[in-house]
């Protein structure tokens, strides 16, 4: 026993186990968000969702996993198969690696590391290469057109995104994410998202767009080019690609909930559960999801020119003016 | 195999430019060529059965040929074999979205060449069923529009709608989609005991829900603004000129309705308005079903206001032998103006068969205004004519 601890201790081992229970939690997490997302559909729609599985059909996701697991993975005869097969893994680590670096309580972090935002935006940049390449490993018209979509949108939109974050660097004067979370402590009134409100508002719609959500799921757009980059998949390698759509989902929620609303940081003082700080994380990441949602299901999708135009003379202007703002006060108080 | 499907194509755009099938090496200034896409038809958005061959310069139309005949089944050939009666339940599966003004205007043909006698109740029953038919397919009709822009829970509102006029008609009917209710001469049967106050009892209720429903949740929202204003826009001339009828016409501003223009049946003793825009975009087309769903509210709320007693069924025998002639008819479907166009040779019969489908002949809209606009305004557009697959392939 005493051997197996001391094993822990060792820093690669540690974060080898890390590493497999994040990618557990973010599987789970996508499992769990799909039948998330079909009962809030079905709240807002007035039917029932799923409710045959289980209690209140909460064995869903088991039964849809077991169903893709047991599916023939097809692959187009055209296809550049390597391509192909690679593109869901390249669009799913990016979105389960960030788990590492975000901190889910005091102390609860894996990787504390000193440039985790930067480091935040290098890795979900890898997503849009995903992307990129299931449509063109696919050669189909409608992939090509919803990967180009899907390309020209996730590098468009992470220039609001970079912009709104640093207006929280200058605020919190550290790329750590421990640090902002730290930099946040003592009642929501500290949360950067008062101070911010212009930079949180458009890091959300950002963040919308970085995971290809309604109204931005253009890549998708699934009354036009029907699945877009996707249209070509079918089993586990479909799974994986609905996987990091909703892992990234839930990536952005955190992410918005450690920069803007104050991460595991309790609403007021007296609420602080020490350890179990962790619940207040997941209230306001869950928030935040179901917002996306309700989003989902209640507005139609803009269009790809619109969508250019929202980004970068909306969003960046504003961004842009706020850092200013908020740097030039930095600067006299 | 791929020679073969390159006939197939050219047959099926035979007389018409078929631009890059025919020349591959059409390159802009930059040497790029523009792409060709085939949409359809297994498509989620088309509506059916359509084929579009699209050539795409980067996400801009330049081409759009509709390719149709995928749900083709030789209605008006059918029609040809059998008596006349027997042809009611055919017309039913033209366009199914609007089975009742189908059968109708069948009927009506018929009538014309009989020259007979339609009690006043039986009248009045057929429009009723027939403006309740038009609220059961105007009102999907907004939440396709919505569901090809993005957002998929209006469609799942409207067919709440459509729903519960089912249910009327499977009352009335006893069948939820293909009634085969109107007969030459009247209607099969009486309304059940009852079913007037429960069709009061639901246009009531429809009207408190509408505004809220189809107006509030869909007319300000910004993102739908700017996906369907100045999309698919034309002059009045041009619809003219392309022969429209029905919403995609008179939101450009012509006014026309053939229930008020060509009066059939009793429309000429009711009180509607023609509902117009002026705009003759999609958000227009979007106006004009939202009024004439009103307006169907408003005839329905007469009908039953006015309802006679009597008999529902004229004295046409069991066996109809028009005499030698021509029998035509015209109404308003949902979709535009449905005319029917019998030829009796004074056999139990008919020598020849014609629909005029609205579907059919709005769909001339997608080659003329489609190209210059980008690949997602296609589904909008598709909205604003809303044609149905049984329709336009009969």
């Amino acid at each position: 026993m005493q051997t197996v601890l001391n094993l822990l201790e060792q820093e690669p081992l540690r974060f080898i186990l890390a590493f497999g229970a994040i990618l557990f939690l973010t599987l789970n997490l996508a499992a769990v968000l799909t039948m998330a997302e079909r009962k809030v559909s079905a709240y807002i729609h007035l039917r029932y969702g799923p409710n045959r599985v289980g209690p209140r059909g909460i064995l869903q996701p088991l039964a849809d996993v077991f169903k893709l697991f047991t599916k023939e993975n097809v692959s187009p005869n055209r296809a550049d198969r390597w391509i192909f097969l690679a593109a869901p893994i390249a669009m799913f680590l990016p979105a389960a690696v960030v788990w590492l670096v975000i901190p889910f309580a005091p102390g609860a972090v894996v990787a504390d590391i000193n440039v985790a935002i930067l480091f935040f935006v290098a890795v979900t940049s890898i997503g849009a290469l995903g992307v990129i390449m299931a449509g063109y490993g696919s050669r189909s018209t409608f992939s090509l057109l919803g990967a180009l979509r899907g390309a020209a949108q996730m590098i468009s939109y992470e220039v609001p995104l970079i912009l709104s974050l640093l207006g929280v660097v200058v605020l919190a004067g550290s790329l750590s994410f421990v640090d902002v979370v730290e930099a946040q402590a003592g009642g929501f009134w500290n949360w950067y998202f008062l101070p911010l409100f212009p930079t949180f508002l458009a890091f959300y719609i950002s963040g919308l767009a970085e995971v290809k959500r309604v109204p931005f799921d253009l890549p998708e757009g699934e009354s036009e080019i029907v699945g877009g980059f996707m249209i070509e998949y079918s089993g586990m390698t479909w799974a994986l690609i609905q996987a990091a759509e909703f892992a990234g989902m839930g990536l952005m929620s955190a992410i918005t909930t450690t920069l803007f609303l104050g991460g595991w940081q309790p609403p007021f003082e007296f609420l602080d559960l020490g350890q179990f700080n962790w619940v207040w994380f997941g209230l306001k990441t869950a928030l935040i999801m179901f917002t996306f949602q309700w989003i989902r299901w209640s507005i139609p999708r803009l269009r790809m020119d619109q969508l250019m135009d929202l980004g970068w003379k909306v969003l960046v202007p504003l961004t842009l003016v706020w850092l200013v703002v908020v740097a030039g006060v930095m600067l006299i108080v | 195999m791929l020679s073969e499907e390159r006939n197939i194509e050219s047959v099926a755009l035979s007389g018409r430019e078929t631009g890059r099938l025919t020349d591959p090496d059409i390159r802009d200034e930059f040497g790029l060529e523009t792409m060709d896409m085939n949409m359809g038809p297994q498509h989620p958005a088309m509506h059916g059965l359509l084929r579009l061959i699209l050539e795409l310069d980067g996400e801009t139309v330049v081409r759009c040929d509709p390719v149709m005949g995928y749900l083709h089944r030789c209605q008006e050939k059918i029609a040809e074999n059998r008596m006349y009666p027997a042809v009611i339940p055919l017309t039913d599966r033209l366009d199914y979205f609007a089975n009742m003004h189908n059968e109708h205007g069948y009927c009506l043909a018929v009538e014309d060449l009989l020259e007979a006698e339609i009690p006043p109740r039986a009248e009045h029953i057929r429009v009723l069923m027939s403006e309740l038919m038009r609220l059961a397919s105007h009102i999907p009709s907004i939440g396709f529009l919505l569901l090809e822009l993005g957002a998929f829970t209006p469609i799942l509102y409207s067919f709440r709608e459509r729903e519960r006029i089912q249910n009327i008609f499977e009352a009335v009917t006893g069948a939820r989609m293909m009634y085969h209710y109107i007969r030459i001469g009247g209607v099969k049967a009486d309304l059940p005991p009852g079913m007037e106050d429960q069709i009061w009892e639901y246009i009531e209720g429809l009207e408190q829900r509408f505004t809220r429903d189809f107006v509030d949740l869909i007319a300000g929202n910004e993102i739908f603004v700017s996906r369907t204003r100045d999309i698919g826009k034309m002059s009045p001339e041009k619809a003219l000129e392309m022969g429209l009828t029905g919403p995609p016409l008179r939101c450009t501003g012509v006014d026309f309705d053939v229930r008020r223009d060509y009066p059939y049946s009793i429309y000429d003793e009711l009180d509607f308005d023609v509902i117009t825009d002026d705009a003759g975009d999609v958000e227009a087309s979007y106006r004009v079903r939202i009024g004439e769903c009103l307006q169907s509210i408003r005839l329905i709320k007469q009908l039953l206001e006015r309802m006679p007693e009597g008999e529902v069924m004229g004295k046409v025998g069991r066996r109809v032998r028009p005499p030698e002639g021509e029998g035509f008819s015209r109404i308003e479907s949902p979709r535009g103006e449905f005319a029917v166009h019998i030829v009796s040779d004074g056999s139990d019969t008919p020598y020849r068969v014609h629909y005029r489908d609205p579907s059919f002949a709005n769909m001339q809209l997608l080659q003329e205004i489609v190209p210059g606009h980008y690949l997602p305004d296609i589904m909008p557009i598709m909205g604003l004519i809303d044609p149905v697959s049984g329709g336009w392939d009969k």
